[in-house]
């Protein structure tokens, strides 16, 4: 049973100082621009009595990913809880772009830009599944956002054992936020970033109960196998009825030929003629 | 008049088959450089973008058709447009005899004139069907990344339902070209004067009809109320 891998974000350890962001571009040798995180300020209230904190977007990594389903090359694909990218299947369609519910993936120079959980730097194959991979994770390859994080917000591990220790965050954490909570647990077949809320996910920008979009499941589950299927059947069958057809058509013929040789009073078709179409 | 072989008669001329063919190729390649993204073993074509590349380039030639039509042979664009929108007792009657008319049998059809009832259906859905699919596709490739993933996967199921009828279409199309050996009317211009006779005989004889004028106007009141192919008109 392979590992499912996730990362951890606890909100309230978080001190908003952006080493993770830079730590990240420069680890993935980013081209200047891109970025896999952003990390932004909330502040809600006014001074004295105003409370912060601080939202990350980047990639969830989610169970049933929308981009996944998506992609039509297989650039995007889970790999053991992980949504990598194999960047030289990528036809820069962007797809992914518009069914993400949370906004990540971009086009950049050509191709998809988004996090790989370090286990490829950019213009590099993510090999998947790749026993190397899966030796460097065993190894305890950790995330240059996790390795940078001074304040221990960030994680990477096994699902598992993060989510046991989220909940026991929320719990502690109860006391002083009373809507704390972990998001991430169940949303798109669970989330591969648990984060620990300090209140609403709405207050961090984020959907309580991000879906895929039905119309992208209609899309993808029934008009493209209905298109391909249709068209395919069209063909076939106007192919096997075209012998049927084709014999039918040539005893018609073979009849106008007899009857106009029965009917001798009737003149022939006219013999050196042309005849100029109209066209107007 | 035009003096060639005999028993032929002229059905299109060089531009329209010019046009017919730009819209052949454009859209098959259309077709087959969109199928990359659709078809999972066609996607090596995606990768590194060439699919699109190709799909984008095709887009001129094919967005151009009708501007072509129009700027080449302004008078048959729109005779084309409006017959193909213009239905008759005729047509109905056509299309009661359609299904002896897919088997290959012409035997009982309602004279057709120029573009016969199937043709208008094919025509008319053609150009609904290409509004919806130029729309579609621009408003994917101008609008990606920014439709959000309802507006992205309904537009893109416009788009994959607009190729899904012009490919049925197409492949109607090109069965009953073959069945009625009709291909010569888009290759030399020229369909012999038996298919004429089949299957637009109220064309055919209109066509006929100059050449017909010393010879009585009996030629006209001859037509067989039944219109049975095989009375062929005074020459």
């Amino acid at each position: 049973m392979a590992t499912r891998y996730a990362f951890s974000l606890d909100l309230d350890r978080c001190i908003g100082c952006q080493a993770c962001v830079v730590a990240c571009q420069a680890g993935n040798e980013l081209p200047a621009g891109d970025r896999f995180i952003v990390v932004s300020d909330i502040v809600r209230g006014q001074a004295p009595d105003f409370w912060g904190s601080f939202a990350h977007q980047r990639c969830f990594h989610c169970g049933e990913a929308p981009c996944v389903a998506v992609c039509p090359t297989g650039t995007l694909s889970k790999w053991n809880g992980l949504t990598v990218v194999e960047p030289e299947k990528c036809s820069a369609c962007g797809y992914c772009t518009d069914a993400c519910p949370f906004d990540v993936p971009h086009i950049i120079q050509n191709g998809v830009s988004k996090c790989t959980a370090c286990l490829g730097l950019r213009g590099q194959v993510v090999p998947v599944p790749d026993t190397q991979v899966a030796q460097t994770l065993k190894d305890g390859h950790i995330p240059w956002c996790v390795q940078t994080c001074p304040s221990q917000a960030l994680r990477f591990g096994d699902r598992e054992t993060l989510l046991t220790e989220a909940k026991g965050r929320v719990a502690a954490l109860q006391a002083r936020y009373p809507k704390a909570q972990v998001y991430g647990e169940t949303q798109l077949g669970g989330l591969g970033l648990l984060m620990v809320l300090l209140d609403e996910p709405s207050v961090y920008g984020l959907p309580v109960d991000p879906k895929p979009p039905l119309a992208q499941t209609l899309w993808q589950e029934a008009v493209q196998p209905v298109s391909l299927g249709l068209s395919a059947l069209a063909a076939g069958l106007m192919g096997a009825m075209f012998f049927v057809a084709r014999r039918q058509h040539a005893l018609e013929k073979a009849e106008l030929h007899a009857a106009a040789a029965d009917a001798p009073a009737a003149a022939p078709p006219s013999a050196a003629e042309t005849v100029e179409g109209k066209h107007d | 008049m035009t003096s060639t072989a005999s028993g032929q008669v002229r059905r299109y001329l060089p531009a329209q088959r010019l046009i017919h063919w730009v819209g052949v190729g454009s859209f098959l390649i259309l077709l087959f450089s969109g199928l990359a993204l659709l078809f999972p073993p066609l996607a090596f074509l995606a990768a590194g973008g060439l699919s699109r590349l190709i799909h984008r380039l095709a887009v001129a030639p094919f967005i151009l058709l009708p501007v072509l039509y129009a700027v080449l042979l302004p008078h048959q664009a729109k005779e084309l447009l409006l017959e193909s929108f213009t239905y008759t007792r005729d047509d109905l009657a056509w299309f009661k005899h359609m299904p002896a008319y897919v088997l290959g049998r012409t035997k009982g059809l309602p004279p057709q004139g120029r573009i016969n009832a199937g043709q208008k259906i094919h025509h008319a859905s053609t150009f609904l069907m290409f509004v919806t699919v130029a729309a579609s596709g621009f408003v994917l490739w101008f609008g990606v990344g920014r439709l959000g993933p309802d507006g992205h996967a309904l537009t893109a199921m416009i788009h994959d339902l607009s190729v899904l009828g012009l490919s049925v279409l197409m492949i109607g199309h090109v069965y009953f070209t073959f069945l009625y050996d009709a291909l010569s009317g888009m290759v030399t211009g020229f369909v012999t004067e038996q298919y004429a006779r089949m299957e637009h005989l109220k064309w055919f004889e209109a066509l006929a009809a100059p050449v017909a004028v010393a010879a009585a106007p009996a030629s006209t009141t001859e037509t067989p109320a039944e219109a049975g192919p095989a009375e062929p008109p005074q020459p």
